[in-house]
């Protein structure tokens, strides 16, 4: 990749003619370190192809914690110009709307004492991980159908599952507009049955953590934040119910791209301009996905309310406030620099800065929250928004650390029992359905998360506000 | 008939050979049972028909349709007991069991299909 240029101390270059295919530059957010472990892949290689879509404009991005993916890399961003630019499903990803929420306890990591480990064990047992599927909320038809329109508020009217203060601290209040089950196939219905309130596999955990730092005073204080306060990060997304949208869909366009005279360097990025029904009917879809995957999010963490409730008291239950929740895969229609567009997250935050309009009244000060969780066992990050993201990234910023190593690698290197009493011997409890899917998710599997935020507070696109340490986790 | 997993960062790459197309098929299957094998269970044959036009998104299909079958009605695929690629007809054996929700998606990347020189190849990635 001879013709990667530094364009400054935080941003790299491929140009637009570096390729005769490419439409636009491909840049990336990285250091040299950060670079480098980049090169390692295929991810600029799947970069430039994102640059080679219809419509897009500005620049095909990459965030520090890219890494190799299928069609799109993992923290891609890719704009495309509306009405007729093109939206790609696999641009979105098969878990439409994974994404985090953090909770803030009202006891700090001193209060909680020796209550950790039953806390821990409390949220594996009520939390469903891997195969697992719900119990309740379990919905009828019609019910389900609200989930999809209306996203947790559904839950919150009709099984009052958390509150409003919960949805209102959801980006996009945790519902995309334009929301049609109709649009959703039973297939992707029957995958998603008794899946509300589940953490599923993979990447996904619910982790307890201490806030260990605070860089940033008035910003925490604004989102609920102080130093040894007990927080718990959620990460999970659409599960099966969102799997199989990106399947039907990427299928349907498969087929379709070539009447609209659309050729593409990767099958995976088969795609269809917005405007046309192809386009229309997967953004109908995605957006009920994605408001299914807020509720189940808002499920899980009215579960982990229980817990609490379970091994502490009623009050600590009650006084666990929703920080904020984020959507890492999601396409949305967005206005940047005087132009709609249609932004592309794959893998990536949205990071609107303070005053912008869809930032909740609670933050509009400050910034919005975004969260970047490192590797198990390392630290997490809450940062806010800044100008920077508007300028220079269609206002988004990573996602976590970033894989560096496959994950036959990383069981190459540790197994699942001594991976866990190492992390036990730093303090943290562990539940996990699979010891192959703990050491898969090791901690040397994934970049340095202090390096990627440092990137990202460099170049202006967030700016640090704490830093959280995992001391338990329930790994999917 | 082989399968071998390629290393990739974050999901999971197969590369499956054979010395004829049907073959491939063949050892899809037999790479899905052991990435979902969970022991035995009560008997289970499942028909898949096919639909795409080209033998890469026909394999695509084929596979989609075991991750359903694995999501929805915990069906773990043993072995291909008939498959006929003119009528796009497949008949799939296994077992009702558990197994692990770790495939989401089959997707398009780098997706190959071809005849080499020592038989058929081909590659795909799945979203894990």
């Amino acid at each position: 990749m001879s013709e990667l240029r530094r364009v400054d101390e935080a941003v790299w270059e491929i140009p637009r003619d570096a390729r005769a295919d490419m439409r636009v530059p491909a840049r990336v957010f990285a250091d040299e370190d950060l670079l480098q472990a980049i090169r390692r892949d295929r991810s600029l290689e799947q970069l430039q192809n994102v640059a080679t879509l219809p419509g897009i404009v500005g620049a095909a991005l990459a965030m520090p914690d890219i890494h190799q993916g299928y069609g799109f890399p993992v923290g891609g961003v890719a704009a495309t110009e509306l009405p007729d630019g093109v939206i790609s499903p696999g641009g979105v990803g098969y878990d439409i709307n994974c994404g985090v929420r953090l909770l803030a306890a009202p006891f700090s990591a001193g209060e909680l004492g020796g209550r950790k480990e039953a806390l821990v064990h409390e949220l594996s047992r009520r939390i469903p991980a891997g195969a697992g599927r719900g119990g309740p909320p379990d919905l009828t038809e019609a019910a389900l159908d609200r989930v999809l329109v209306e996203g947790p508020r559904a839950l919150v009217e009709l099984r009052g599952i958390g509150t409003e203060e919960d949805v209102e601290l959801t980006e996009s209040q945790g519902c995309l507009d334009g929301a049609d089950p109709s649009a959703v196939s039973e297939r992707a219905r029957q995958r998603g049955q008794g899946q509300l309130g589940t953490a599923g596999s993979g990447n996904h955990f619910v982790e307890v953590q201490r806030v260990s730092r605070i860089f940033d005073t008035a910003t925490a204080g604004a989102f609920g934040l102080r130093e040894d306060q007990v927080t718990i990060l959620i990460h999970s997304g659409s599960r099966g119910l969102g799997h199989q949208v990106c399947t039907d869909y990427v299928r349907r366009m498969d087929a379709a791209h070539h009447r609209y005279g659309i050729d593409l360097p990767d099958r995976q990025l088969a795609c269809a301009p917005a405007s046309s029904s192809e386009g229309q009917d997967y953004l109908r879809a995605m957006a009920a996905a994605a408001n299914f995957a807020w509720s189940n999010r808002h499920a899980i963490a009215h579960r982990v309310r229980e817990a609490l409730r379970q091994v502490l008291d009623d009050e600590a239950a009650r006084a666990t406030r929703q920080v904020y929740d984020v959507a890492h895969n999601v396409a949305k229609p967005e206005r940047h620099a005087g132009r709609d567009v249609l932004v592309h997250r794959k893998g990536a935050t949205r990071a609107f800065p303070a005053g912008h309009s869809d930032v909740p009244d609670a933050y509009r000060e400050v910034g919005q929250p975004v969260f970047i969780p490192g590797s198990m066992g390392t630290s997490s990050f809450v940062l806010a928004g800044e100008t920077g993201s508007m300028e220079r990234s269609f206002g988004t910023t990573c996602h976590g650390a970033g894989r560096l190593m496959s994950r036959t690698g990383a069981r190459k290197h540790i197994g699942g029992a001594e991976l866990r009493r190492e992390l036990e011997a730093q303090g943290i409890v562990v539940r996990s359905a699979s010891n192959k899917g703990l050491a898969e998710e090791a901690p040397f599997a994934y970049k340095d998360v202090e390096r990627v935020v440092d990137v990202v507070a460099r170049a202006g696109l967030a700016r640090r506000v704490a830093q959280l340490v995992p001391i338990g986790v329930v790994k999917g | 008939m082989t399968y071998t997993w390629i290393e990739h960062t974050a999901e999971l790459e197969l590369e499956l050979r054979a010395p004829d197309e049907r073959g491939v098929f063949r050892a899809a299957v037999a790479a899905f049972a052991e990435l979902l094998g969970d022991g035995s269970g009560e008997p289970l044959c499942h028909a898949i028909s096919l639909a795409a036009d080209d033998r890469g998104a026909q394999l695509v299909e084929f596979l989609e349709e075991l991750v359903f079958l694995a999501d929805t009605e915990g069906f773990v695929p043993e072995r291909v007991a008939h498959i006929d690629l003119m009528t796009k007809h497949a008949v799939v054996k296994g077992h009702v069991g558990s197994p692990p929700p770790l495939v989401k998606a089959v997707t398009y990347h780098g997706l190959a299909f071809a005849q080499g020189a020592d038989g058929w190849l081909a590659r795909i990635v799945l979203d894990v």
